[in-house]
């Protein structure tokens, strides 16, 4: 008995000693055999993305007829895992679909950077900025991400409220959502929280609307100070709308994907802070509330002396692995899967709001119209700027400020340590 | 060396080569990557760094904190196949039906439950319904950090309790009806004969199955976890599988997850070399 844990032990010891070696080869061999490209994304086998890759396929093969393309769709919940073996690796595909933000951050390591291939792109697309570190691009953004606050107009008019002109200040809101809490049962917000989600849409959402400009764009700049009163009041807000009872109920056991849209596209609450891209947009909630039905509103004024303004970042975007044999080639087929084509099918089918300006959405409904007009003045959303491990960590705090187990002050000092790692 | 004596090692080298290259290899390498650092310091040697980061990460500690509770809750986890079994045996009114009944959850995938007691156990769905109707508040069963844990568990007993109950009815099978009679004409009650009776002569069978539900609930919990709470709320539910998970996908910290499975390995080997011990103290008593 005794040897039988000597040895394990002892082999642990040496291996602590050695600590040599990982798991990573340092020269990555290329496994892109020439005149073959492969491309990792989770939308390539959507239904609504098929016509989108087709579009950019052709254009690509009408610039490089030799080459033939694999699109490999892996399912999104285990997309970065795959990916990060890949990387461990050192080889896999040549070209790869990042979110926007801290999913690309952390991984630009393996990544060549895309600048000077496509320099004739930055003008036309939008949403450059969440794949740029250290002043560097990294993926060409397809989509835009966006947080604006949706509106049910239908609820509005059951509590006689005028739908054209919701409230620009935050008792002006919350007045309404009383209002029409009383006629129609409906909870001013839908919060769908078990994935931690809740509280990145919410600071996004509500950010510009709190912060001051300058506090804002320190924010995005990596200048964030967890100890300022308005950041404060942020979180202090998050607690107390649930306090307040403004939101749907058990948040922490709803999924915001696709739970609390379900709320809100069932009427049972007067607001939801979506996305502009993918789902639990514009597109999704038109279907259920009717396209006349549905608004949109940025923040209302929270902080005195503060311009509300709508969050948005680069949604997804298409990257070029660092192990690739041509990245010229490679880069090639990013900017064929961000032309003008492509993407305005993209728009057209998924209802995507795309990082092309120049494709047209005056078809779309009165809430992708405001949407896209608000785009102008619209600024990084706050989460996005967070590390990854940040995030994680504000989900979970998020859950425990709304238990009531951890304070505010507890939170705030908990991220602060966590954004300075 | 005779090829007579040679004859043993050839037949058996296959068998050690598939657990050495495909087993204890693949180990020693996470080991060793668990001394490795992760991002910048990729591939460089650290020292202890991971297992002091990890010990100090309150997150982890919770997780191992609710491997200790899932070790608490064990002797429910068989109480309950084995009452219900007991029963089964004494032929309650329906048992025929009970006995099918019993199994059929164990037939489905953790996906499939979680997902079934999604539904069942949200704040809205029916079971708050029900308790509304009889006058008690509606809980959080998933959204609740001190009631989440149970909920989960008490979903994954549901789910897995069948397989159990199977084990202690083949028990029963080699129990000696004569000695249950003789109980009964002694006068003595149901709760005496499971007591007096019924327990000792399957202390084997309750042994066996205790094993097996420790090991079901510390290595299959992952996707009850994942699809019903995802850890949450506020780390509550999380368990180092899950843990591992997201420092490894999520996190993009492969070294860091190697020191965390490494960790969860050593309390596995503690786990299980107390259980072969037991087991074989037991078999002793034969």
């Amino acid at each position: 008995m005794k040897q039988r844990v000597l040895w394990p032990a002892a082999v642990v010891v040496a291996l602590a000693l050695a600590g040599c070696g990982s798991a990573t080869g340092n020269e990555p061999p290329s496994n892109s055999a020439s005149g073959k490209l492969v491309v990792w994304d989770w939308k390539s086998s959507d239904k609504t993305a098929t016509a989108y890759v087709e579009k950019a396929k052709a254009d690509f093969a009408a610039k490089h007829p030799g080459v033939t393309l694999e699109f490999v769709a892996q399912p999104f919940d285990q997309y970065y895992t795959l990916l990060g073996a890949a990387i461990q690796a050192g080889k896999g595909p040549d070209v790869m679909m990042f979110n926007g933000g801290g999913q690309i951050r952390d991984r630009v390591d393996a990544l060549v950077p895309l600048d000077q291939y496509v320099a004739p792109d930055k003008e036309r697309l939008a949403g450059w900025d969440a794949f740029t570190k250290d002043g560097k691009a990294y993926a060409s953004p397809v989509t835009l991400q966006g947080h604006p606050i949706y509106f049910n107009k239908d609820l509005y008019k059951k509590a006689g409220l005028d739908p054209q002109k919701p409230a620009t200040t935050w008792d002006g809101f919350t007045a309404d959502c009383a209002a029409i809490t009383k006629a129609t049962k409906a909870s001013c917000f839908a919060l769908g929280n078990k994935e931690g989600i809740g509280i990145q849409f919410f600071l996004s959402a509500f950010g510009s609307g709190i912060l001051t400009p300058q506090e804002y764009d320190d924010w995005i700049a990596g200048r964030r100070d967890w100890n300022s009163p308005n950041v404060k009041k942020v979180f202090q807000l998050w607690k107390d709308v649930n306090d307040q009872g403004l939101n749907s109920k058990g948040g922490n056991s709803t999924t915001m994907f696709t739970d609390a849209f379900g709320i809100f596209q069932s009427a049972k609450a007067t607001n939801i802070i979506g996305l502009m891209s993918d789902i639990g947009h514009w597109k999704d909630f038109n279907e259920f509330i009717g396209p006349d039905n549905l608004g949109v509103m940025k923040s209302p004024v929270i902080t005195a002396g503060t311009t509300p303004s709508l969050p948005f970042d680069g949604g997804i975007g298409y990257g070029v692995a660092k192990w690739t044999k041509d990245p010229a080639l490679a880069a090639d087929l990013v900017r064929s899967l961000t032309s003008t084509d492509a993407l305005t099918t993209f728009y057209t089918n998924a209802g995507a709001v795309v990082s092309d300006t120049t494709v047209k959405t005056t078809d779309g409904g009165v809430a992708v119209t405001a949407i896209v007009a608000d785009l102008k003045t619209g600024k990084p959303a706050l989460h996005v700027a967070l590390s990854s491990k940040t995030i994680e960590l504000m989900g979970r705090l998020s859950q425990q400020i709304l238990e009531g187990s951890v304070s505010v002050d507890a939170a705030l000092k908990q991220l602060g340590e966590s954004d300075r790692s | 060396m005779s090829a007579e004596r040679l004859a043993p090692f050839v037949l058996i080298a296959p068998a050690v080569l598939v657990i050495v290259l495909f087993r204890l290899w693949p180990l020693l390498l996470g080991v060793n990557f668990s001394f490795t650092g992760d991002g910048d310091r990729n591939g460089a040697a650290v020292g202890l760094d991971n297992y002091t980061e990890l010990f100090a990460d309150p997150l982890f500690l919770g997780a191992l904190r609710n491997v200790g509770w899932l070790v608490l809750l064990l002797p429910v986890a068989v109480a309950i196949p084995g009452m219900l079994a007991t029963f089964i045996y004494l032929r309650v009114p329906g048992h025929r039906l009970y006995r099918s009944v019993y199994f059929f959850p164990a037939v489905l995938s953790p996906v499939i439950v979680g997902s079934i007691f999604n539904l069942l156990l949200s704040f809205d769905g029916p079971l708050n319904s029900v308790l509304d109707v009889v006058g008690i508040e509606p809980v959080d069963w998933l959204g609740d950090s001190k009631v989440a844990l149970f909920t989960v568990v008490g979903v994954h007993v549901w789910a897995t309790f069948g397989m159990a109950l199977v084990v202690f009815l083949s028990g029963f099978a080699t129990l000696d009806p004569a000695l249950l009679d003789a109980a009964r004409s002694d006068g003595a009650a149901l709760p005496q004969v499971i007591r007096h009776v019924i327990i000792p002569g399957l202390s084997r069978t309750i042994q066996f199955v205790f094993v097996t539900t420790m090991i079901g609930m510390l290595t299959s919990m992952f996707g009850l976890i994942y699809v019903m709470t995802s850890g949450g709320p506020g780390g509550s539910t999380y368990l180092p599988e899950y843990y591992i998970w997201i420092q490894q996908g999520q996190m993009n910290r492969p070294a860091f997850a190697s020191a965390a499975s490494t960790v969860l390995f050593l309390v596995m080997l503690v786990v299980g070399l107390a259980q072969v011990s037991f087991l074989r103290r037991t078999g002793k008593e034969d």
